[in-house]
């Protein structure tokens, strides 16, 4: 970690404590609580709506939340000004729900970019990653392209990229296979496994595509209207009595 | 049914609470500004790239735009020149106009209405896409490698723009004196550099350094706090420009009460 660590021995590396956020007069993350241990990765699920990615964004310090706390390698991110939050997201790779590629860079541009701000990087070593990751998810010969010139599923593999160039310890993943074709998505939850399994790295995966995530993922937390119903390990949301979180889990409703 | 009065007072208190905070965030933007500015942290290629787009491409539409400026501030005043017979006024009376207000103020118009509305789009369409928080995300801090190299090339910009204008608006004032009025060439610029003095083209410099300024902070404000989606976007521009405006004429007013 560039910033250095400010928890005990054992503690959790990402801690939830008590958030809640209101958003013109609705709360839309009512009393979230959450713990996260090193090497481990979390997958948040739930429906539409029910405020996954701006816990996500909350986490990562991109959202003040209104009460609580967010602690991230000990650090209280919700207290941390600007400056103190940049070296911490050093450490951070972020997959945005809506890909977030930088339209004035092309794609060996966007992937490369993170390269350059972390530094130490040769131009050579640079372009060598970016052709890597670029054939990991294969899309080989893009980086010349604009975002603009490609679909949702390049788009969103080209973020993916992006995310996971500088090896972070931390990675959060917004919908990392929204949109993509089945052997594609296949390939990313396969990478995410490896990443983890190589680097211990602690994730939080947002996804709707439970049969992607029940292999790749440890923990499982589930809000609804901003509240979290579940919080537990996969055998555990197999046995859970909570009505939704059992059709979620087995894909089926009520009609 | 909703009480005609109350909904009266919902709106009044919705637009002061919308002005109230455009006018404290850009407040704040001018502070943040200022602050990042203590030292500067710029990023290199992004600078050039705004001084280009903002400068070099706007180049154009300044030069048509002064050419006619000044054409017409001669065709205003030649009826009357022609009238008293005071020809060796001609050079005075449009390098007077064009260099102390209606250069500044035309060409800050017409530089707000295509680098200020372009930026609050682009910032916006960055904000609701998600490519600040991306920005952000990956330790970069918007306002210093967004905000900054455009707030500068803005004030810069805009203040050479405003000289090589003035001197094309001169240009063509002096040729359609020339070829519609019949006034020498040489007289419009005996005149000129007779009657004119430094202050009244160093006095133009200053007002477009300020409207460079003001176009700066209220177009990256308004593209900043974007939200909405591509509604948002188009609101945001529109405010910006009606805003930018807005600030050209009352700082036009304030500078020229100052300076005289």
């Amino acid at each position: 970690m560039r910033l250095a660590s400010k928890r005990k021995s054992g503690d959790p590396m990402i801690v939830v404590d008590h958030v809640t956020k209101f958003y013109h007069g609705e709360t839309v993350l009512d009393d979230v609580c959450l713990e996260l241990g090193e090497g481990t990765n979390l997958g948040l699920i739930g429906p539409g709506g029910a405020g996954k990615s701006l816990l996500l964004k909350t986490i990562a310090g991109l959202v003040k939340p209104d009460r609580g706390s967010v602690y991230v390698d000990g650090h209280n991110v919700t207290r941390m000004k600007e400056t103190e939050l940049a070296e911490l997201r050093f450490d951070i790779g972020m997959l945005f729900q809506n890909y977030a590629l930088f339209d004035f860079m092309d794609v060996h541009g966007n992937v490369g970019f993170p390269l350059r701000q972390v530094g130490g990087y040769t131009e050579e070593q640079i372009a060598a990653r970016v052709s890597e990751l670029l054939s990991l998810v294969s899309l080989p010969n893009i980086g010349h392209q604009y975002p603009n010139e490609l679909s949702g599923g390049m788009k969103k593999r080209v973020a993916f990229c992006r995310a996971v160039a500088t090896r972070p310890p931390i990675l959060f993943y917004d919908d990392p296979t929204m949109g993509l074709d089945p052997v594609t998505s296949s390939k990313i939850f396969i990478h995410l496994r490896r990443t983890q399994q190589a680097g211990g790295t602690t994730a939080v995966t947002v996804s709707h595509d439970i049969g992607g995530i029940a292999d790749i993922c440890d923990k499982f937390a589930m809000l609804d209207h901003g509240r979290l119903i579940f919080h537990g390990t996969p055998e555990e949301i197999e046995r859970s009595d909570v009505r939704l979180v059992k059709q979620f889990w087995q894909g089926v409703s009520d009609d | 049914m909703i009480n005609p009065l109350r909904r009266l007072f919902h709106v009044i208190g919705e637009q002061f609470m919308s002005l109230a905070f455009d006018v404290g965030g850009i407040c704040l933007m001018t502070w943040r500004i200022f602050v990042a500015l203590s030292p500067p942290r710029l990023d290199g290629p992004e600078t050039w790239k705004n001084l280009y787009n903002v400068g070099v491409k706007s180049f154009p539409i300044v030069v048509v735009t002064a050419i006619f400026t000044g054409a017409i501030m001669v065709l205003q005043a030649g009826l009357y020149v022609k009238q008293y017979g005071a020809d060796g006024l001609l050079g005075w009376g449009a390098g007077f106009s064009v260099l102390r207000e209606v250069g500044p103020i035309m060409i800050g118009l017409m530089f707000s209405g295509r680098v200020g509305a372009n930026n609050t789009a682009e910032l916006g369409t960055m904000k609701v896409t998600e490519q600040i928080d991306a920005l952000r995300a990956l330790a970069i801090n918007p306002l210093h490698y967004l905000v900054l190299p455009r707030f500068l090339a803005m004030i810069l910009m805009l203040f050479l723009l405003v000289v090589i204008g003035d001197l094309t608006a001169l240009v063509g004032g002096a040729v359609t004196s020339q070829y519609l009025l019949g006034v020498d060439t040489e007289l419009f610029y005996w005149s000129l550099v007779t009657y004119i003095h430094l202050e009244d083209f160093t006095s133009g410099l200053a007002k477009a350094a300020a409207f460079g300024f003001a176009i700066g902070v209220i177009s990256c404000h308004f593209g900043m706090t974007v939200s909405g989606g591509a509604v948002g976007v188009g609101r945001a521009v529109n405010n910006s420009v009606v805003a930018s405006a807005i600030a050209i004429f009352v700082l036009d007013y304030f500078i020229t009460f100052v300076i005289q």
